[in-house]
């Protein structure tokens, strides 16, 4: 099992504290690390494995949501619905309404009209089990600049009551991913961008699935490396129920990880599908890039 | 239950930030300055001026030239004020920061268990500057004869009524948000008035002479307490009751505060915070998207200065300082030349004369400082635009220069009222000689002003939040400065020396400040 190799890459000081979550009896001085992984292990078993729940469907439905500015639209007439075990793009230019759209998922901002249901909540009525939910990963990524990220991921699991153990196990494994080590226990003030965003989806991951995630341009401050492990883990993810939306402007991104589109572009939604069914209605591209530049103010010269 | 959590949380981050501020020597070496510096002062005028006398006779001549109606009225004018402001401020919203909108906003907690972790941050902060502001004046309370123990609670229930204040502010916004949503009618915000207006109900007279309760009032219990543990207007009242009094304000506002603490406010955050980003956008003007060629003004100085000026203008406060160093200096003017019968200058009792001069140069250099704060706040200012503004292609000194010239600007208006007026309302002997150390004062200050603001980016790698330390050592090196000045002038004083030695001290330090701002600016991390 995973778990199992999980716990037994854990630094000492995170077992010995695993342990005295779970209760394990420590009676004598010295213990051996194989010994305690055993019980640990041991322990863990005992408790009832929880009946994996599963997301409704849809998992994130946007009924005609329209926002304001003042006189601005930013968001006009917008229906969007991710099916659970779907991963959809969220593509258009700059000032599309994007990262509008995102923040009134998350119940950031309010839609001026229009609803929006999170798992069946709605995010205004029923914010705090809807918002239970999400995960979200603003467009600019900013965390407490005076927590190390280890109490910062444990803080985030417990505002989402996350089990204690649960937590513990899943930073180590969302740590040894996106290769942490090195940084849980420094300042998040002092991490660079990508680490920074690192940080945020170790704690969004410390959660148990499965997931609705709202990721506003997560790969933009990425490594290669990072990039290609948040892709696959996302893949992984939607294949076992979760949902994901995603906003990016990457489109190699999005033609290789989203099963379907709804491309943006000043406020309205100008298409959506997947890759073949928009390729089907503009039979001259030959690929999303063009597509989209098409949609988007037509293809330059 | 999350409330704790989130409780827990901020006060952890507190004592991370204070383990980083005691191992980061810089930040240690400033709040040491602050506190010797503080205490050196405190100690210093207690050997000059003995409080004891001074406290005496200024009871007596508070108990002459008030009425006790007048402490009750001041008391509801501050809260008033807090009323009418805090109506058009964000209210809860305010304690917000842009983590709490990308973590805590879309996390499953409430907006009131949010407010109350971060008040109860706010609080523990509170306490312990408290405590180190009283060691450090300690001097101070020893020579004064006050006994510790009252100065402390003292303080401790002004700053709890202050925060009374606040919450009366917040829940006035609550007020503008609650009818902006019954109704779009363009009268509605004369609401404020009758809001005002109800918090100067408990100092009417009628009520204060009639109706026991209207004690309860916070502004009142703040009143009570001061008359009575003071003794002036001493109506044999024991202050406990106005201790209780408070104390219960202080718990039913809170309550009240977190009960009207709602999703509307994550909306007011993000408007306000979308204001600041367009502010923020106009400053990236100087990255060399406009052609500076094509400006009026080749000098970039002037263009630096000129965009400042602008986008400063644009915040709401700025105008409001305009206009007030516009109808001040008129009024000052007024005063000084009319000498209206209706607003008359202070009259020194004969008993109270040996401590004018020192008051008078004291709240001089007050002033001034006050003044000066912009200036600190030009670099502050520009937020994370300050790292745009050093890839951009400026000489450094270019920008030091610009920053400082307008904000000597800015000070200078902003110092010239306050001082015409403190020089009509305290007469002293030879009042010409004093003012004219205003001009090297504002000159020297606002350079130090320039420098403690470049230093921010240093410190930090978040450019837009003064570190608390420099905040706190500004005013205290700014105070031993003049005091040096004033010092400077006193031995001199007889001597044609002076003309050269004033200029001298003045001009070597502006130029050191100057120049340490500019190696501020190179070194920025
Ligand atoms: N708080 C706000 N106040 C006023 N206008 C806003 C606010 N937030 C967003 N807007 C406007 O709404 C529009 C949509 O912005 P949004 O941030 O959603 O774009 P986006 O699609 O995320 O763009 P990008 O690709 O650049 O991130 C923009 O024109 C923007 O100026
Ligand atoms: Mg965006």
């Amino acid at each position: 099992m995973t778990i199992r190799a999980d716990i037994e890459r854990m630094p000492g000081d995170e077992l010995l504290r695993l342990a005295r979550v779970l209760k394990v009896p420590i009676v004598v001085r010295t213990i051996k690390r194989s010994w305690l992984v055993d019980k640990v292990l041991k322990e863990l078993e005992k408790r009832d494995a929880k009946i994996p729940i599963a997301l409704e469907s849809p998992a994130i439905q946007i009924s005609s949501v329209t926002k304001n500015f003042g006189k601005k639209t930013a968001v006009r007439k917008l229906n969007l619905r991710v099916e659970p075990g779907e991963i959809v793009g969220l593509v258009g230019p700059n000032g599309a309404g994007k990262t509008t759209t995102l923040r009134m998922l998350t119940g950031i901002i309010r839609a001026t009209s229009g609803s929006i249901q999170v798992d069946g909540y709605d995010i205004v009525d029923e914010a705090i089990s809807a918002k239970e939910r999400i995960g979200y990963i603003p467009e600019k990524p900013t965390c407490y600049p005076s927590l190390t990220a280890r109490e910062y991921v444990m803080f985030t699991s417990r505002i989402y009551r996350v089990p204690h153990e649960t937590a513990l196990i899943r930073m180590r494994e969302f740590v040894e991913l996106f290769q942490f080590e090195e940084f849980i226990d420094t300042y998040i003030g002092t991490l660079s961008k990508g680490n920074l965003q690192r940080a945020l989806l170790i704690g969004i991951f410390a959660r148990e699935p499965p997931y609705i995630l709202a990721l506003d341009e997560p790969i933009y401050g990425l490594d290669p490396r990072g990039a290609w492990n948040l892709k696959k883990l996302l893949r992984r993810l939607r294949d076992e129920g979760s949902a994901v939306l995603i906003s990016t402007h990457i489109l190699e991104v999005a033609a290789d990880l989203c099963d379907r589109f709804v491309i943006m572009n000043e406020a309205d939604v100008v298409g959506h599908g997947t890759l073949e069914e928009l390729q089907k209605l503009h039979p001259d591209t030959n690929s999303l890039e063009e597509i989209f530049l098409s949609l988007t103010g037509g293809i330059p010269e | 239950m999350s409330t704790f959590k989130l409780m827990k949380n901020e006060i952890r981050m507190l004592r991370n930030q204070f383990k980083s501020a005691i191992t980061s020597p810089s930040m240690l070496l400033f709040y040491s300055v602050t506190f010797f510096g503080i205490f050196f002062v405190s100690s210093v005028i207690s050997t000059f001026v003995s409080f004891a006398p001074l406290f005496f006779n200024f009871s007596v001549l508070l108990e002459e030239t008030l009425d006790m109606g007048m402490i009750f009225a001041a008391t509801a004018v501050l809260s008033a004020s807090s009323v009418v402001s805090g109506y058009f401020g964000l209210g809860p919203a305010a304690v917000l920061t842009l983590e709490d909108e990308s973590l805590m906003m879309s996390a499953p907690v409430k907006p009131h268990q949010i407010f109350l972790s971060r008040y109860a941050r706010r609080i523990l902060r509170k306490i312990s500057f408290i405590t180190i502001g009283v060691l450090a004046i300690l001097p101070l309370l020893i020579s004064a004869s006050l006994l510790f123990f009252a100065a402390v609670s003292l303080l401790a229930i002004i700053i709890i009524s202050l925060e009374i204040n606040y919450f009366l502010g917040a829940m006035s916004s609550y007020v503008r948000l609650w009818i902006s949503r019954k109704t779009q009618h363009r009268l509605r915000h004369l609401i404020v008035i009758a809001l005002g207006a109800i918090a100067l109900l408990p100092a009417h007279p009628w009520l204060l002479s009639n109706v026991s309760a209207i004690y309860v009032a916070p502004s009142n219990a703040l009143a009570l307490f001061l008359t009575e543990s003071t003794g002036i207007f001493s109506q044999g009242i024991p202050p406990l009751y106005s201790i209780i009094f408070i104390m219960i304000g202080f718990m039913v506002c809170l309550l009240l505060t977190a009960n009207i603490c709602g999703y509307e406010y994550y909306e007011l955050f993000s408007d306000n915070k979308g204001r600041e980003q367009t502010e923020g956008r106009f400053s990236k003007i100087i990255r060399g998207e406009i052609d500076f060629s094509k400006s009026q003004f080749t000098d970039p100085m002037i263009w630096i200065m000129m965009k400042d000026f602008w986008s400063r203008l644009r915040s709401p406060m700025q105008i409001w300082k305009y206009i007030y160093a516009v109808v001040g200096t008129v009024f000052v003017l007024y005063l000084n030349i009319v000498k209206p019968i209706w607003f008359p200058p202070i009259i020194v009792p004969i008993g109270l004369a040996f401590a004018i001069v020192p008051a008078f140069i004291l709240m001089m250099i007050l002033f001034v400082q006050m003044g000066s704060v912009t200036s600190m706040l030009s670099f502050v200012d520009e937020r994370d635009n300050i790292y745009l503004l050093k890839a951009s292609p400026f000489n450094p000194r270019d920008i030091i220069l610009s920053k400082y010239l307008l904000s000597l600007f800015e000070v200078a208006i902003t110092v010239i009222p306050a001082c015409g007026f403190l020089i009509y309302f305290i007469h002293i002997e030879g009042y010409l000689a004093v003012i004219t150390l205003i001009a090297p004062l504002t000159i020297l200050f606002t350079a130090t002003g320039s420098a403690f603001g470049a230093y921010v980016p240093v410190m930090t790698n978040d450019p837009k939040t003064l570190p608390v330390p420099l905040a706190l050592s500004f005013p205290i090196i700014n105070l031993g400065l003049g005091a040096i000045m004033v010092l400077l002038v006193a031995i001199f004083s007889d001597s044609m020396l002076i003309l050269v030695i004033l200029p001298l001290f003045t001009l070597s330090l502006v130029y050191f400040f100057l120049a340490l701002s500019l190696r501020a600016l190179n070194t920025y991390k």
